[in-house]
């Protein structure tokens, strides 16, 4: 007995941290990230909730004088802001929409084992690696006139010269954001549907060829269904990250011609750092975040669906 | 050294280690992973050994080392405001100043020369900070709003000087030019450029750049003698540089109908963000006697009949361009002019020094081409005379450290003999100001045409017309330069304008009406505001 | 006789599999992936004059490693490729460590019940532009008052950021992988005395290795490609690789083609090989996520 007493004595400070460690143990856990989003992610937006309502502007004055909606009133008087929304909401339709059918026959193509698959994967997977915003330079330098290929390779495949403004000429500069966008992100589309489509198993065909399916219809009645839940995920992952649309715009079009690329990021960007209109690019941010922060609560909830159940 | 010896040169098709070895010697090296194996001393050394034993390299080499020492000869009593800075300096040795200059040409001036001779002097570090030229705005004014003290030189436009001076970004420099006996430097600078550092009746730093738009042509192509057979046939006059807009839109037009898609009659620079896109249609808008704003409402006046027509004109130049010329950066503007597939252009002053290939001998200008066109150019006023003039100012920061030792700089860099060997290194981007600049004869002697060149920027400087010098100038800029790409696009120009119009409103009335309004006049007074108080206008302008 | 594959490649009949119309979409597929890049990749060997040479040149006659020297000795390239490397690895290990705890805790506790881990992962809805004004005040000014410290143009400013913003997707890969690992081995190792911090960092991590490098190789991605915090709040001192490379881009000279591409190529490699190694994971990180979503 006194040998476990005096091993008790011994013991008794460290127990008391790891015995705190174990009771406390979950909230120790999560404390770090929390307080790091909190820190980082919530802070700056409550602080940044007083500069929504007063002046801060490089070219007016030095002070911040309250001017209650002045700054949201501004971003509504600005044909630019509300181009951009439109102009946000449209291509990150779009790219998500080509992604996500390239994704898919890509991911249908590559499904089955053959020599030399290996190597593709790898390949197709390199965008992801490379900064959105490279990419617009390159798809730029691929792209302008005079001195991109792109003209020349066009005119192989059509007839006569073919002179084209990617980055200007009518609905090119739409054109040419979702080409290097789709360049940049089908490989994610692609691994997600992939591993999706890796997942359903085949007895189920199997069963079904037995029922008499044609390979037509075993697609659309078999694997459409059970690859729903995948395809969502994708597609809202996808959709939340293209409304931020900014790096590609940066370096391949600037937001030109004129206004017409301009996305909501873009466009706050501009206003904030390039203008220095602080209270109005934090204004039109804090608008931007609430919409979709309500397209994403609405996406995530379906998601979150299964997991609970 | 080796690592430097195994690359091959892009434009120098000669081989031979001398070749290779003077190219580097000559002072390329910046800062980089193997900068301290050349200090100093051991390049001016080889560089000596080099040049009496290279023929080939001899004159340029010559030049440099020459303009080194011109500058130390200056800055131990040839020049007295160099030496005045330098002697008063002397006591912040040991200390780094950090300037912020454009990547590429502009920062090699600091890195290259100006630092490396100023840490000689005086033993203060000089640490240079690049970026592109939206960047440059930028980021001072983020180090401004931070009080982060990044930056002791600053680098202005003429036309962000307003802003800097209301906001604080800045410090008036009168006390100082008193103090440190700099008032002598501003003698002999344009008059025009002059104006820029001025404001509210203070001097707010100086102006260190000659950026008047000159017109570069073709002496070859417009004395071909079918071609001016042609011309004087459809136009009943002689084929010569342009004197007026329509003259000019004819002419390019005609050159582009003989020889497209050879020559096209010009291409000018054309792209978003470029500089120099809503430049453009200030200078002929003002040319034509166009006015930016009416000074009672402060309403903008850039979608009247003189708006319309000015950029009519300039969509004729354009249809007269090579095709892609709306998305031309200057890159493409200057190695297109270099190649020799354009006729004519009217922009900054380098173009004179690239299509000589002077400044291409440097690796700091390795972006360019050689010139196929050597010898080939005239230099001629804008249509009207009323050409682009644009400044820079250097200009100390109000949150620097060591505000003195930033001034001091500021005055030795600028200072005439200083300012006259920047201006001739052969990858300045730094171009004449200062009478004693026009009337150099080193400089004149530089390349066959250079003192005409000289004389023909002298002249630019007298009639031209200066940028817009007023609170929230850039936002008005580019505002426009938006408005014209999309114009370039095949917008309906009208109604384009009118939309512009509408933001610069907007512009105004966020910034305050009645403020704008006393920036206006303010920057009606100056010097070049408007073509009929141009320098030359004022009698105040320099005997070219 | 059908072979039989792994998977669901039911979902493929052999008649489609073996098409024409699959060999020639992939074909397209990879042309439209690779003719870009080589088209960047050779433009960083291109002497001055072929960079904007009409007709286009697709290989050059003379070759030159000048773009490389230029970019990264008297661009700021070495700096920013140093910056960026420290940068990704320091938020990879500290976003990998600090969302596993957190995954763990709500995996294994349900800590915070579902709101929680719906908390983090809305993270990722958030619009970096709507972060970056307060950011870069708190960053250059605030932060000074307050704390004593200034992040603006720091390493390690940056690096807490970016961990931050790469927390919703490590926390929810390890989330999901936790969650479908059986805790068995980790009961067990409770009962024959373990703390839960034993159990959780001798039994579990290991176990969740796979999953633990996908995370990272989000994370790594992210803090590598990231730009416009990166913009916004470096100066000189910790720009990374991005940031410079697009600075020789819309210069008033025109932009550095060649030093652009040498430097994509150069920020390329570490990625590749990343991608070579980690591609079995990335497609697994990836599927977790999903299929538990």
């Amino acid at each position: 007995m006194a040998e476990t007493l005096a091993y008790g004595r011994k013991r008794r400070p460290v127990r008391a941290v790891s015995s705190f460690v174990d009771r406390h143990f979950k909230w120790l856990l999560v404390a770090p990230a929390v307080f790091l989003v909190l820190a980082l992610s919530v802070f700056p937006l409550v602080f940044s909730a007083w500069v929504n309502f007063v002046e801060f502007d490089f070219s007016v004055s030095s002070s911040h004088p309250w001017v209650g909606f002045a700054n949201f009133t501004d971003n509504f008087a600005d044909p630019d802001w509300r181009h951009s929304i439109w102009i946000t909401a449209i291509l990150a339709c779009s790219v998500v929409a080509v992604e996500f059918v390239i994704g898919l026959l890509l991911a249908l193509a590559m499904l089955r084992e053959f020599p030399g698959r290996r190597i593709l994967m790898v390949i197709i997977v390199i965008p992801l690696f490379i900064s959105p915003v490279v990419t617009g330079g390159f798809w730029d330098l691929f792209l302008r006139q005079p001195i991109g290929p792109a003209n020349e390779i066009a005119s192989w495949f059509l007839p006569g010269t073919v002179t084209t403004n990617f980055t200007d000429d009518g609905y090119w500069p739409y054109l040419s954001v979702i080409m290097a966008d789709a360049w940049q992100w089908t490989p994610f589309m692609f691994v997600i549907l992939l591993a999706g489509l890796s997942s359903i198993s085949s007895e189920l065909y199997e069963a079904a060829e037995i029922d008499g399916a044609k390979p037509r219809q075993s697609f659309f009645f078999v694997t459409l269904p059970l690859l729903a839940p995948i395809m969502l995920v994708a597609i809202t992952f996808r959709f939340v990250d293209a409304t931020k649309l900014f790096d590609i715009i940066y370096t391949l079009t600037r937001g030109g011609p004129g206004t017409e690329t301009y996305t909501t990021s873009y466009y706050l960007y501009y206003q904030g750092f390039e203008r220095f209109h602080i209270g109005q690019s934090t204004a039109g941010s804090w608008m931007f975040l609430i919409a979709l922060s309500f397209i994403a609560y609405w996406l995530i909830r379906r998601l979150l669906k299964p997991v609970e159940a | 050294m080796i690592h430097y010896l195994s690359y091959s040169v892009p434009y120098e098709k000669e081989d031979g280690d001398v070749k290779h070895d003077w190219r580097m010697a000559v002072g390329e090296h910046g800062p980089g992973v193997l900068e301290d194996l050349y200090a100093r001393k051991e390049f001016l050394l080889k560089a000596s050994k080099l040049a009496a034993a290279g023929a080939i390299a001899g004159p340029l080499l010559a030049n440099v080392e020459r303009a080194f020492a011109a500058v130390e000869v200056a800055s131990t009593g040839g020049d007295p405001v160099a030496t005045a800075a330098v002697n008063a300096a002397k006591q912040y040795s040991g200390i780094t100043l950090t300037t912020i200059r454009e990547t590429g040409p502009q920062a090699a001036d600091d890195k290259l020369f100006g630092g490396p001779l100023w840490e000689k002097l005086t033993g203060i570090k000089v640490n240079t900070v690049e970026g592109s030229d939206a960047e440059i705005l930028q980021k001072q004014i983020a180090a401004h709003i931070a009080h982060t003290g990044d930056f002791d030189v600053n680098e202005a436009l003429g036309a962000w000087i307003p802003d800097f001076a209301d906001r604080g970004v800045i410090v008036p420099t009168d006390d100082y030019l008193t103090k440190y006996k700099g008032s002598a430097s501003l003698k002999d600078i344009h008059p025009v450029y002059r104006s820029f550092a001025t404001y509210k009746g203070k001097t707010w730093g100086f102006s260190d750049d000659g950026d008047a738009w000159a017109l570069y042509y073709r002496k070859d192509i417009f004395g071909d003698p079918k071609l001016r057979k042609a011309y004087k046939a459809k136009f009943k006059r002689d084929l010569r540089p342009p004197t007026n807009w329509d003259e000019m839109t004819e002419t390019s037009q005609f050159i582009t109908d003989q020889l497209a898609p050879k020559v096209y009659g010009q291409g000018m620079g054309r792209a978003l963000g470029n500089p120099g896109n809503y430049f453009y249609f200030f200078q002929t808008f003002r040319s034509l006697g166009g006015r930016f704003f009416d000074p009672k409402t402060m309403k903008a006046q850039i979608n009247n009949a003189t708006g319309l027509k000015a950029m009519e004109y300039i969509l004729a130049e354009l249809k007269a361009s090579p095709p892609g010329s709306a998305k031309f950066d200057f890159l493409t503007m200057w190695t297109t002019w270099l190649q020799g597939k354009t006729a004519m252009i009217y922009t900054w002053p380098p173009t004179g020094r690239i299509s000589e290939n002077y400044a291409q001998r440097d690796k700091a200008f390795s972006f360019l081409p050689k010139s196929k066109i050597v010898g080939k150019v005239g230099y001629a006023p804008i249509p009207t005379g009323h050409g682009w003039v644009n400044g820079v100012v250097r200009c100390v920061s109000a949150d620097s450290k060591n505000i003195d030792a930033a001034y001091l700089f500021c005055q030795w860099n600028t200072s005439p003999s200083v300012s006259l060997q920047r201006v001739m290194l052969p990858y300045s981007l730094r171009d004449p100001y200062r009478l004693s600049h026009y009337k150099s004869k080193k400089y004149g002697s530089l390349w066959p045409g250079a003192s005409k060149y000289l004389k023909a920027l002298c002249q630019a400087a007298n009639d031209g017309v200066i940028e817009l010098v007023m609170s929230g100038a850039p936002d008005y800029g580019t505002s426009l330069d938006r408005a014209m790409t999309a114009m370039y696009a095949g917008k309906d120009v009208q109604s384009t304008l009118d939309a512009t119009a509408k933001e610069w409103d907007v512009i105004t009335k966020k910034l305050g009406v009645d403020k704008q309004r006393a920036s206006y006049l303010n920057y009606l007074k100056l010097t070049g505001s408007t073509s009929s108080n141009t320098a030359a206008a004022k009698g105040i302008g320099f005997k070219c | 006789m059908r072979r039989r594959t792994r998977g669901a490649s039911g979902a493929v009949p052999g008649r489609f599999h073996h098409s024409v119309a699959r060999w020639v979409f992939l074909a397209g597929y990879f042309l439209f992936l690779l003719v870009p890049l080589y088209w960047a990749i050779v433009t960083a060997f291109k002497p001055q004059d072929d960079l904007l040479a009409q007709p286009p040149v697709w290989f050059p006659a003379h070759p030159t490693l000048s773009h490389f020297d230029q970019a990264l000795n008297r661009l700021n390239g070495l700096a920013a490729l140093e910056n960026s490397i420290i940068v990704a690895f320091a938020t990879t290990v500290l976003a990998v460590l600090v969302g596993t705890a957190a995954a763990y805790s709500m995996a294994r506790h349900a800590t915070g019940g579902k709101h929680l881990a719906f908390w983090f992962l809305s993270g990722r809805m958030l619009p970096p532009v709507a972060v970056v004004i307060p950011m870069f005040l708190l960053y250059s000014q605030y932060s000074k008052e307050w704390i004593g410290l200034r992040p603006i143009d720091t390493r390690w400013g940056l690096i807490v950021l970016y961990t931050v913003f790469a927390l919703p997707w490590t926390v929810w890969m390890m989330y999901s992988y936790f969650r479908q690992m059986p805790p068995e081995l980790e009961h067990a190792a409770l009962v024959d005395g373990c703390t839960r911090w034993q159990a959780l960092w001798k039994i579990a991590v290991p176990l969740a290795a796979p999953g633990l490098v996908s995370a990272a190789a989000f994370a790594f991605i992210f803090s590598w490609t990231e730009f416009l915090f990166a913009l916004v709040l470096t100066t000189k001192n910790a720009v990374t690789l991005p940031v410079v490379l697009a600075g020789y881009i819309g210069l008033f000279q025109g932009n550095l083609w060649g030093e652009t591409a040498a430097m994509t190529l150069i920020s390329l490699i570490p990625a590749l090989l990343l991608g070579i190694f980690l591609q079995r994971h990335l497609v697994r990180g990836l599927t977790v996520g999903a299929v538990q979503g």
